[in-house]
């Protein structure tokens, strides 16, 4: 991460519409990364129950999230 | 109309709702059939289309630039102002999981449960059984349902394969001796 202006200005800050702009832009990013590093903690050989700990979730909403698309 | 199918039809149908959820998408288009096809690796239709010389990694990728929406992109600006530089973490997950695999991985399944298939995707089937009938076989079978892509025509499963170089015409000549050979 770069060290850029105005650092978590926008998502703690008190305009509204940036901040929800922010939280949202980051909830997308976190969300495709959180499939990238599941996807990649299973070719690592880890068990849903790994994941979901490292994740902080149950396994049951781990698996429901993700085990359908686990396929290849 | 499946209790007419082959095992290798019903398998492909099956996939490509599979394919169609696993890529994120909302309904099941001829791309996804055709990709199921592949992914199935085993009949007449897999077989031809391998002789073509497609491969999945590359129909995939414009099966999901077909369906690129705008509807979640990622926001440069609003990351910037939290420190967060995309471009690096796009280069970091490139390096990590392959090029574009930030973009792709935008593709999530929102819809669970059945999702339906496009009109396009109807009709190539009602269009396979046709060629089913039209050669007096009695199952409809996995190479049927490639005719049936291939005569629709003007959706995104044809036009992906045409984009990727096949020439249609000779697919669906593939389709068809490899289909009299097996009969």
């Amino acid at each position: 991460m770069s060290e850029g202006t105005g650092l978590a200005e926008a998502a703690s800050g008190r305009d509204p519409a940036a901040g929800l702009r922010a939280v949202r832009a980051m909830r997308e990013l976190t969300e495709r990364l959180e499939l990238l590093q599941v996807r990649n903690a299973r070719e690592h050989g880890w068990s849903w129950q790994e994941i979901a700990v490292f994740l902080g979730v149950s396994k049951q909403a781990v698996h429901k999230k993700y085990a359908r698309r686990d396929r290849r | 109309m499946f209790e007419r199918f082959t095992q290798d039809a019903r398998v492909v149908v099956v996939r490509s709702q599979e394919e169609a959820r696993e890529l994120g998408h909302e309904h099941i288009g001829t791309e996804h059939v055709v990709l199921a096809m592949l992914l199935h690796g085993q009949g007449t239709a897999a077989e031809a289309l391998t002789a073509c010389g497609v491969t999945v990694e590359d129909l995939r990728r414009r099966a999901v630039e077909g369906n690129r929406t705008e509807r979640d992109p990622l926001d440069p600006d609003a990351l910037a102002s939290l420190g967060i530089d995309l471009d690096e973490v796009r280069r970091a997950t490139d390096a990590a999981f392959g090029p574009g695999a930030l973009d792709q991985a935008g593709a999530r399944p929102k819809t669970f449960g059945h999702i339906p298939f496009t009109s396009s995707a109807k009709k190539s089937m009602e269009l396979a059984l046709r060629e089913a009938v039209h050669r007096k076989h009695k199952e409809i079978r996995d190479g049927h349902l490639l005719l049936g892509v291939i005569r629709e025509g003007q959706s995104l499963g044809p036009r992906m394969l045409a984009d990727a170089g096949v020439d249609l015409g000779m697919l669906r000549d593939e389709v068809l001796r490899r289909m009299s050979e097996a009969a």
